[in-house]
């Protein structure tokens, strides 16, 4: 930039408040950044390098900071943080809901934002090792989308806050018990709620949680309040295949974290999650805090993964079968198309399910891609939706009517 | 040799065409397809064929069994991109036939001839690996925006002739066994053109009661009754074909020819439907789990079959293992030919042959899809006959074989999957 460039642009831009210039050290690092939504911490390239890019190039100064006086006064002004966001600001409240069984009590928690008069619940399960705050944010998108959505996402035994006293010697993740929990975690928000009714469902599952959806929508336990489930990036074949390698993959994640913004860094980073507003919001519930330990040791992971490595295969067994044949619309979101199996490759070109394909999405679609994962869902709601179905026009109405068929 | 024969001969070797080609064939391309109504006229003898769906060596095989071109008369129904590694030469391959020889090969659109889903679903990326940019791509998905969306086929023959190889073997041979000729509905062969099986046309009930009405047919002036129901030798009503199905906004043939079809394939409306639904064991509609157009059952296909002087809806778009499959009293029939779909799916996949109809007097069956046109201002309501279905013969053939060097090689993907 010319000393003259310079001279101008800070007479021009004298009157705004200045935002120290960030340093700039990763392209990656500013490509997420654009993808993260719109509405939450801005993108905020005022002073550094764009803007002097743009005067040199095009001889236009363009005050940039004045962007920023529209944005919504929602987290830091400061892009670059990695700070926590709270559960608050996408639920309206959280469950403990309890349940006595054989042994022990088990509590579950579970996030809830209640639907308004008919409208649909839409219930989530998260994958292994993740938490219910997985869907915040796709939670928030279907409610701008769908206000009279409500959203139940709840935390598998083992994961998130989900309690079992006394604790266990062996955590069972078996998926008849996950199901169980699950169908008992409804039940008992439609009571504690006092709901009449059962609201209409959607069930939705991420990874494992997809498996534990489809069991719950094959075996009918919810009956006829189910709409339709969805399944994201889960396909039994290749979740079979991509078993063998799960020992290595874990084996090169970090035992632990230093503190909780080193924790949603390392995500953001390694592109696990590729939005870090959903990082901000899910990761911090998948770390605990250990006092005494300092050093890496501090944060570690809530859910030890490599040992519900028994329950792997029981998982996916049989997956894409009763995805075909249980009862209810059928949605598939896909971070690519090279994931179906046999199975499912004809029943797609047989017309059986919906299938949507996100191949700029890794493994966790919703968090990377809330806002086109909330758009396909409450689309899924609406055909399915019964008790709007509207029948096709009849072509003689339509021309009476003047219309072009 | 022209510059289009030298094309065709290089695609026939699966290697892929210049740039600065590909553009010149799309424009001629769409110069000859802008002239087609969106339901286009075909003539028997053809050869229906199902989604291609980029595999490149199995279209090579289907051409090896179902004779060349311009030999045969071909109408391929859409779906010839995507999934498969060849999509472009497969695309580009049956483009260069339409443009040298127009008369014989019909192409139509199916929901794959999408921007949207070819960016998905591989037929984008394949372009942009080919060709190191997204242009070819362009060029094509402006051809799809005018393939007709439909196609008539008049003047098929409601009896087997017997097939070239039959005759060329002895005449002693299975087919025919036990059946006259005109009594046999539908053959089946395999690749080989070596019989499989048989159907014997049922006789309908109605169709004792039709006779008569047949013989009062006389010529022009000549007395006979007013009305006709077509000359004695044409008795078999048309066959439409589409992609996917019918649709709720459309109950005539002509009510497609009316669309405005030179566009991306909307997300609901007739000209989505059309490429999007599907034939189900329901009653009237039904809502399709696809997410795009809908499920329509057997009174839906017997309603506009009758009020379009249609015997048969020929369509692809639904995977079969057996390669075609025929649904409610042979009304409509799926033919698919993608054989290991996706190479992994096992399935087979089959060609449907219409005869000619050789014994009418020179006159192409009148059905256009118009109904008082085709009754001379008489409905039939009286008899409500079935139109006998044209004799089909359905050619069936496997994956050919391939090596595995062509196909790029998988990443193996070291995902998280829990």
């Amino acid at each position: 930039m010319s000393d003259l460039q310079k001279a101008f642009a800070k007479s021009k831009l004298g009157g705004y408040p200045v935002n120290p210039p960030v340093p700039f050290n990763e392209v990656e690092e500013e490509e997420e950044e654009i993808e993260a939504l719109g509405d939450l911490p801005v993108d905020d390239d005022s002073s550094s390098a764009s803007s002097a890019s743009s005067a040199s190039s095009t001889g236009t100064i363009i005050p940039s900071s004045n962007h920023n006086l529209f944005a919504r006064p929602q987290g830091s002004p400061n892009r670059r943080t990695l700070d926590q966001i709270p559960w608050t600001t996408y639920f309206e409240r959280e469950l403990f809901l309890k349940s006595t069984k054989d042994a022990g009590t088990i509590t579950y928690h579970a996030y809830l934002t209640s639907p308004v008069g008919t409208g649909p619940l839409f219930v989530t399960h998260h994958g292994a090792g993740s938490s219910g705050l997985s869907f915040a944010v796709v939670a928030s998108e279907i409610r701008k989308k769908l206000p009279s959505a409500g959203i139940l996402s709840l935390d598998a035994r083992g994961h998130g806050s989900t309690k079992i006293t006394p604790v266990p010697e062996k955590l069972d993740l078996s998926l008849e018990r996950l199901s169980e929990d699950l169908v008992s975690v409804i039940d008992n928000t439609k009571t504690q709620m006092d709901w009449k009714e059962m609201p209409p469902l959607v069930l939705i599952g991420h990874s494992l949680g997809g498996a534990v959806v489809t069991d719950v929508a094959k075996s009918g336990r919810l009956g006829n309040a189910v709409l339709g489930y969805a399944v994201l990036d889960v396909v039994e074949g290749s979740a079979i295949d991509a078993l063998q390698s799960m020992h290595t993959y874990l084996s090169t994640r970090p035992p632990g974290f230093t503190s909780l913004q080193s924790g949603i860094e390392w995500h953001v980073r390694s592109r696990t999650i590729r939005n870090s507003v959903s990082a901000r919001t899910s990761v911090p519930s998948l770390l605990t805090h250990n006092a005494e330990s300092k050093g890496s040791g501090a944060w570690t992971w809530r859910t030890n993964l490599a040992a519900t490595q028994p329950f792997w295969e029981g998982w996916f067994v049989g997956l894409s079968n009763k995805f075909l044949s249980a009862r209810g619309g059928k949605l598939l979101l896909l971070a690519g198309t090279d994931r179906l199996d046999k199975e499912l490759t004809i029943g797609q070109m047989q017309g059986k399910y919906a299938l949507q394909v996100f191949p700029e999405a890794g493994h966790f679609i919703h968090e990377d891609l809330p806002e086109k994962t909330a758009m396909v869902i409450v689309d899924f709601y609406r055909r399915n939706d019964r008790s709007t179905l509207v029948l096709p026009p009849k072509v003689s109405d339509l021309l009476r009517a003047g219309k072009k068929v | 040799m022209s510059d289009l024969d030298r094309a065709i001969a290089q695609l026939r070797s699966c290697r892929p065409i210049p740039e600065a080609q590909v553009r010149e064939l799309c424009h001629k391309a769409r110069e000859l397809l802008i002239e087609e109504g969106n339901v286009v006229t075909v003539t028997a003898p053809v050869t229906i064929c199902g989604d291609i769906h980029g595999q490149f060596h199995d279209l090579m095989e289907l051409f090896r069994v179902g004779g060349d071109v311009p030999d045969t008369n071909y109408l391929f129904m859409g779906d010839f991109v995507d999934r498969g590694f060849y999509s472009l030469e497969s695309f580009l391959l049956l483009l260069c036939l339409k443009v040298r020889y127009p008369d014989r090969m019909t192409l139509i659109r199916g929901n794959h001839e999408s921007r949207q889903i070819t960016t998905v679903y591989g037929f984008y990326d394949e372009c942009l690996r080919k060709y190191g940019s997204a242009n070819v791509w362009r060029y094509c998905c402006e051809v799809f925006d005018y393939l007709a969306l439909g196609a008539i086929v008049l003047g098929a023959s409601n009896t087997l002739e017997p097939s070239p190889e039959a005759l060329a073997h002895s005449q002693s041979l299975g087919p025919t066994q036990g059946l006259t000729e005109s009594d046999i509905e539908i053959e089946v062969l395999n690749a080989d053109g070596v019989y499989i099986n048989s159907f014997a046309r049922k006789t309908q009930p109605s169709s004792a009661e039709s006779s008569p009405a047949q013989s009062r047919t006389g010529a022009p002036g000549s007395g006979a009754s007013g009305w006709s129901t077509g000359t004695p030798g044409n008795t078999s009503g048309a066959v439409l074909c589409v992609h996917g199905g019918l649709s709720p906004l459309i109950d005539t043939v002509d009510k497609i020819r009316i669309l405005d079809r030179k566009q991306e394939v909307p997300h609901e409306g007739a000209m989505c439907d059309l490429l999007w639904s599907d034939p189900d064991e329901i009653d009237g509609w039904g809502l399709s789990p696809r997410g795009a157009g809908f499920l329509f059952g057997a009174d839906i296909v017997r309603v506009f079959n009758h009020a379009n002087d249609l015997s048969l809806i020929a369509r692809a778009h639904q995977l079969v293992m057996e390669g075609f499959k025929e649904m409610f009293d042979s009304t409509i029939v799926t033919v698919w030919s993608a054989p290991n779909y996706c190479y992994r799916c096992g399935n087979v996949a089959a060609i449907l042959e219409l005869g000619e109809d050789g014994s009418g007097d020179g006159v192409i069956a009148r059905s256009n899809g118009d109904v008082t046109r085709s009754d001379g201002g008489v409905m039939r309501e009286k008899e409500r006959l079935l139109l006998p279905g044209p004799a089909r013969r359905y050619r069936v053939f496997q994956a050919a074989p391939q090596d595995s060097r062509g196909m790029p090689a998988k990443k193996p993907v070291i995902e998280y999957f829990l």
